[in-house]
């Protein structure tokens, strides 16, 4: 029986003490983390989309769904090897899906529940104690490098990748200067892949995540960026106006000079200081990963020139979708603007799925009916309101408690989301769950079965069938447990050197060349301008 | 009927915005009926009675009572009141009175025209400085039917986008050919901001303009310095100015 599975059967069994600790400590670091990004970082509007209500109603989904999805897929693939597989990987199962998305969708619809008098801190307790537990495994595995569970308890940075990648990354990169041919491809690229980002996401960013920075030389640092889901795959509104992209994720590295990464949140933006300007980026380089490839691959990166024209092919890509979708999307009503809004967000994680080789359009792109209810309320007033009480005042009366308290970062007697009360240990006054998926619906168009990936297009069972069959070479038996600690005292084992090789088989500049370089070596071996 | 959790919070009373408080109030009211009425233990209404008794034609009926007392929604979404004009206050300058229309915000700077003929009419947060001031004509861009005329006909050169959407899907398809932008909404770390900086357009966010009518010229001062995050953090002021020529 899987890790997974034995947890999920343990706490349908009983509920204890340091469970009920763990959980709430976990729901408090999520409650401060998401009090300081919602208030530190932008807020999201648009007048195309009815963004407050769309979220609001992803929250009622994710309350009644996560649960029992994280409990599907910890089945097929348990939640610490699917972050295993992520630091391998540049798709939508990092920031902010992961490291903020999944457990605090899931905490803000419960909370919203609250506060409309339908659910007591109490209830759909074991389910509460499965997606932060799920959450917690997941993000231990995936930080595994740099040992913390979130990007905020690191001050604000995300070191995921080990050595192996990295001198991969920095190896590989080609140097570009503001003005050169490469440079302004690259630029073009990142914002057309940006834009284009915004609107598949329905106005939210989740399409785009940072992470890093890494140190690549004394005066250098990388940062390495992922642009996901961009070609046709699980969202029904890329049918046939995203058929002609041929990468459904792609990563671009950056070196950047002249500025240092200060801040790295847990929604994948970064801050540096100074301001970063696109004349700092001086190298940079792209590649591709899915549940489905051997890791990153390159992407047009044989040669400057190859790579030059593969941005400006994308780019010119990716801005006729643009105009497709945009126009695809000017002539929704308001319920499909809300579906795909609120699919967009609900399915922030559903690439976990895709990964355990467990995914259904059914569970991930449809609206359950107990959270379809509550769409009469959503106007945009009410949402926009009671949104930035929720996020942002916390002034719902469930997230006000004893006037002695002083919330972190806010200094007032709130907490963003409810503890759960130890006092269901005595008197077992509690239930357990919100129990099996409902059927759900959709205003929009069904999703045709055509799945882009690393090896091909493909139907969906052939996707999940693929998936449920492919480990990574590094993920395997022989390797999952060489760690950077065991490589540092290892490095000139066999098993290092097959290790090392192996990541090195698609590189430009280090095939072949094993475990025993260190940063200066690198550098010395890159293309100079 | 059986205790009420929501009747017994210490610390927790009202939401602090009225129209959530309408909203919460009747729905909690409708979770008291139909849970008395249910006869069942809360563990057993909350994930069932509560599920079936409880609809959306509830909801629906919540927010007809609110309509009902002459409130109308402030909207956010064009689409929204598209769909309910009867629900929502009316959205102005979208259409046939455009060439009348101005945002006119009670915080923007406005001075006497100067002796090179330039009416101080707003400020903004630059997004990036640039070496030079930029000139350009007004053009008000505020609904998906707009930013479709521009998409069949092309943006007209030397356009000055201004837009009260700080999002970056609305002007999608078009942004890029826009010479400079002035969003009425937003931080310089909106999407439109981030947009604008990656496609190199001069822009200013949060802008606090009065008096620009469509087709006027305009200058933005996008030699300023563009606003910072520690700016935004202790709500310090600055910001870069916005004229237009007097006729």
């Amino acid at each position: 029986m899987a890790a997974g599975q034995v947890n999920a059967v343990m706490n349908k069994d009983r509920i204890n003490y340091p469970q009920l600790l763990e959980t709430n400590a976990l729901i408090q670091q999520l409650s401060d983390e998401s009090y300081w990004l919602c208030v530190t970082r932008t807020v999201q509007e648009s007048k195309l989309f009815p963004v407050s209500p769309y979220m609001l109603l992803s929250y009622f989904m994710a309350f009644y769904r996560y649960p029992e999805l994280v409990r599907k897929v910890d089945r097929h693939l348990p939640a610490e090897q699917i972050g295993d597989r992520m630091r391998n990987m540049g798709i939508k199962c990092a920031n902010p899906a992961m490291g903020w998305g999944l457990p605090s969708f899931y905490l803000l619809g419960r909370e919203y529940m609250i506060n409309l008098g339908l659910l007591r801190p109490q209830d759909a307790l074991v389910d509460l104690i499965d997606v932060m537990d799920f959450w917690k495994r997941f993000q231990l595995g995936w930080h595994r490098n740099d040992g913390h569970l979130a990007n905020s308890n690191y001050g604000h940075r995300a070191q995921i990748l080990p050595e192996r990648r990295l001198q991969v990354f920095h190896a590989d990169l080609y140097e570009c200067r503001q003005g050169d041919a490469l440079h302004n491809a690259a630029q073009a690229f990142m914002a057309a892949a940006s834009q284009y980002g915004f609107l598949i996401s329905c106005e939210s960013r989740i399409s785009l995540c940072n992470s890093g920075p890494y140190k690549i030389s004394d005066t250098r640092e990388m940062i390495v960026r992922d642009y996901m889901d961009l070609s046709e795959s699980d969202f029904p509104w890329l049918d046939d106006v995203a058929r002609d992209i041929p990468y459904n994720n792609l990563t671009v590295t950056m070196a950047v000079e002249g500025c240092h990464i200060y801040l790295m949140d847990d929604w994948g933006s970064f801050e540096s200081e100074p301001e970063f300007k696109s004349h700092h980026m001086v190298g940079v380089g792209l590649y591709t990963s899915d549940a489905l490839s051997e890791g990153y691959l390159p992407v047009a990166m044989g040669s400057r020139e190859e790579l030059t024209n593969a941005f400006t092919s994308l780019t010119d890509k990716l801005k006729l979708a643009t105009s497709k979708l945009w126009k695809r999307i000017a002539l929704w009503t308001r319920d499909q603007m809300m579906d795909a809004g609120a699919v967009t967000y609900f399915a922030i994680a559903k690439d976990i799925a895709h990964v355990a080789g467990c995914y259904e359009v059914e569970d991930w792109m449809m609206v359950d009916e107990r959270a379809e209810r509550f769409r009469p309320l959503l106007n945009d007033e009410y949402s926009n309101a009671f949104l930035g009480e929720l996020v942002g005042s916390m002034t719902n009366p469930s997230q006000r408690v004893s006037e002695y308290s002083m919330m972190m970062h806010a200094n007032t007697p709130t907490r963003m989301y409810s503890h759960i009360p130890y006092a269901v240990l005595d008197a077992g006054d509690f239930t357990r769950s919100v129990e099996p998926l409902r059927p759900g619906r959709s205003h929009l168009e069904s999703k045709q079965d055509r799945y882009t990936t690393s090896a091909g297009v493909l139907t969906l069972a052939e996707y999940n069938r693929r998936a449920r069959e492919f480990t990574p070479a590094v993920c395997g038996p022989r390797f999952r447990h060489l760690c950077e600690t065991w490589l540092k005292y290892h490095h000139q084992s066999p098993l290092a050197q097959e290790l090392y090789c192996l990541e090195q088989q698609h590189s430009r500049k280090l095939a072949g060349r094993g475990a025993g370089l260190k940063r200066a070596d690198i550098e010395e071996l890159r293309d100079k301008l | 009927m059986s205790h009420y959790y929501a009747d017994a919070d210490k610390f927790g009373d009202e939401a602090a915005s009225p129209l959530v408080e309408a909203f919460h109030s009747a729905v909690k009211d409708l979770v008291r009926q139909r849970f008395a009425a249910s006869g069942q233990d809360w563990a057993s209404f909350v994930f069932d009675g509560a599920q079936t008794l409880i609809t959306a034609e509830d909801f629906a009926a919540i927010d007809k009572r609110i309509l009902a007392l002459g409130h109308r929604y402030a909207w956010s979404a064009l689409v929204s009141v598209a769909e309910r004009p009867d629900a929502y206050k009316p959205a102005q300058g979208l259409h046939d009175d455009l060439a009348m229309f101005s945002f006119e915000h009670p915080e923007a700077v406005v001075a006497t025209v100067d002796a090179e003929g330039w009416q101080q009419c707003g400020v903004g947060d630059n997004v990036v400085p640039f070496d030079e001031m930029l000139v350009g004509t007004a053009r008000y861009l505020r609904s998906s039917a707009m930013v479709f005329d521009y998409l069949t006909r092309g943006v007209p050169p030397g356009t000055i986008a201004i837009i009260d959407d700080s999002g970056g899907t609305l002007t999608a398809p078009i942004l890029e050919q826009f010479k400079g932008v002035l969003c009425a909404g937003g931080t310089v770390r909106s999407h439109l901001g981030i947009l604008t900086r990656e496609y190199g357009i001069p822009c200013f966010m949060n802008a606090k303009l009065s008096g620009i009518r469509e087709g006027d010229t305009v200058r933005m001062e996008t030699t300023a310095r563009a606003k910072t995050a520690e700016a935004y953090q202790q709500g310090r002021e600055m910001t870069a100015r916005v004229w237009r020529r007097a006729k």
